[in-house]
């Protein structure tokens, strides 16, 4: 019997190839949103005991994670007319295989760890394992400045589901506390592309190389 | 085994029937009344009364070439369970055997396209040699999913009876990518389009139409007609994934597949209305996310079906 946050996160799961694959921005935000969606409202399906304010926090989550940064980001492209290609450093077919491989070598991590309080659902170690990584094979195989912020983000939804995954009674304003951090990385990183998108007219990191004194 | 033959003969007979939908479908969109749904049998038969013209450098395999694809097309027909009915021949294995004879039809195709040394041909060889590569390691990774779910390595024991169904009972969500992997397949093998346009005729972006370009006469609507029964191939199968139901009265059974052959048949012709074929470089991109799609529906059973 497959439950429900199992069938949720393994789409989660296919989104992470999916973000291997893509070479667009905008496809790449919805998949970053999508991935935020799931991963706020996982603690409605895990959490044994649902606190008015558990509650408040969970929906503030997902209203930030799931529209406010994503839609941030997008307007960002929008604005700007930022180029939609990602600019990858390794392939897209090479980066496919790496997806395939690393959703096997998380499953496979995961079962070793066999943790007991999460032990009923399957997925949701792998899936983070797998989130985290994706956002670093992101962050370090993409040139485009906004596409390693996207990296950036998914690797902290990782990190969130890994939060839960771990402590599933933990207290909520620390996980909260992050997530405000967060929000003020993206905000501090959509400022910074603007100043490089004028500085060089493309978001580019590689230009930023020849930078001097 | 009577009823088998019957259904063998049936579907070699209204293959062409159902490329004549897609034609019908691609028509629609573009707003035209189209060709009549009979289209292609007045193709065969006109093709058949014809002669044909042999270029001086080429040899026997060119003629073996149109033969032996027709041959495979209807070989791996018989193995194919119908409609959930039980096929002409099964064993442990034929899953392999099958994919196999269609590897052995496509050797041919190309050695017959390599054989009349048109530099033409041997780049749409070069292209169908690559592209079903990738295609194949999808197959197989279905072959596994399968494998894993049943335990059998028999295309009887995945799409007869009640199989179908409890497949689906025991891995819900996995099956819905294998039908998309197993759709991807279909496009590609069939070259269908955002994979290669069969309605183009320009030798550049043309993949299976350029090989067949020497090809005339009764070879070509040889040729025509496997082409026809293979896409039936795989629509069977999809259409027995999509409608796995079964039911003790034949003629609703019979009803159920071809309604669900319809829908197979009209999703292609609407990719073909609604998308535009992709680049060349682009399309190992889309065939690798078939096999993806393959590979994760089995990483998940495996994680869930101990």
């Amino acid at each position: 019997m497959i439950h429900p946050v199992d069938t949720i996160l393994s789409l989660v799961l296919l989104s992470v190839l999916f973000s291997f694959g893509t070479s667009r921005l905008p496809k790449l935000i919805i998949v970053v949103g999508f991935q935020g969606i799931v991963v706020s409202i996982v603690p409605f399906f895990i959490g044994h005991d649902m606190t008015p304010g558990g509650i408040v926090f969970t929906l503030v989550t997902f209203f930030i994670r799931g529209i406010l940064i994503p839609m941030s980001i997008y307007i960002a492209i929008k604005k700007k007319a930022i180029q939609r290609k990602v600019a990858p450093i390794v392939g897209y077919h090479a980066s496919l295989l790496f997806g395939l491989g690393l959703i096997v070598a998380a499953t496979y991590i995961s079962r070793q760890l066999d943790i007991v309080s999460i032990s009923d659902y399957k997925l949701l170690l792998p899936t983070a394992i797998s989130l985290l990584v994706t956002g670093m094979f992101l962050l370090m195989t993409r040139r485009n400045a906004i596409a390693m912020v996207l990296g950036y983000i998914i690797m902290e939804n990782g990190i969130y589901l890994v939060g839960t995954t771990f402590s599933v009674r933990a207290l909520r304003i620390v996980e909260f506390g992050i997530l405000l951090d967060v929000l003020a990385g993206v905000m501090i990183m959509t400022v910074i592309l603007q100043n490089i998108k004028q500085t060089f007219d493309d978001v580019d990191t590689a230009h930023l190389r020849t930078l001097k004194e | 085994m009577f009823e088998s033959i019957i259904l063998w003969f049936f579907s070699i007979a209204i293959a062409p029937f159902f490329s004549a939908v897609i034609l019908k479908i691609k028509a629609f969109f573009g707003g035209r009344k189209g060709p009549p749904l009979l289209i292609n049998y007045y193709t065969l038969i006109k093709l058949f009364k014809k002669g044909s013209v042999y270029s001086n450098s080429t040899t026997l395999v060119f003629k073996l070439g149109p033969i032996i694809s027709l041959g495979t097309a209807i070989t791996v027909l018989m193995f194919l369970p119908i409609a959930g009915r039980p096929p002409m021949f099964s064993f442990h294995g034929d899953v392999i055997f099958v994919l196999y004879i269609m590897g052995l039809g496509r050797f041919f195709t190309i050695a017959a396209a390599m054989d009349t040394a048109s530099p033409f041909e041997g780049m749409g060889a070069a292209r169908e040699a690559y592209f079903p590569i990738i295609c194949e390691a999808a197959t197989f990774m279905i072959l596994i999913f399968f494998y894993r779910l049943t335990g059998e390595l028999q295309l009887s024991s995945y799409f007869t009876g009640n199989n179908t169904m409890a497949i689906w009972k025991l891995a819900g969500a996995p099956v819905l990518f294998i039908v998309i992997s197993f759709f991807i397949i279909l496009l590609t093998e069939s070259s269908r389009v955002p994979v290669d346009d069969p309605a183009t005729h320009l030798e550049l972006t043309m993949i299976h139409e350029v090989m067949v370009l020497d090809h005339s006469g009764p070879d070509l609507s040889l040729i025509e007609l496997g082409s026809f029964c293979k896409l039936f191939f795989y629509s069977t199968l999809i259409s027995r994934l999509i409608l796995p139901f079964d039911f003790n009265i034949p003629i609703i059974g019979y009803g159920v597949y071809l309604m669900g052959l319809i829908l197979v048949y009209v999703a292609v012709g609407i990719i073909e209305s609604i998308v535009a074929r992709y680049r060349m470089d682009q399309v190992p991109q889309f065939v690798l996310t078939s096999f993806a799609l393959a590979f994760f529906a089995t990483i998940i059973t495996l994680e869930f079906i101990k």
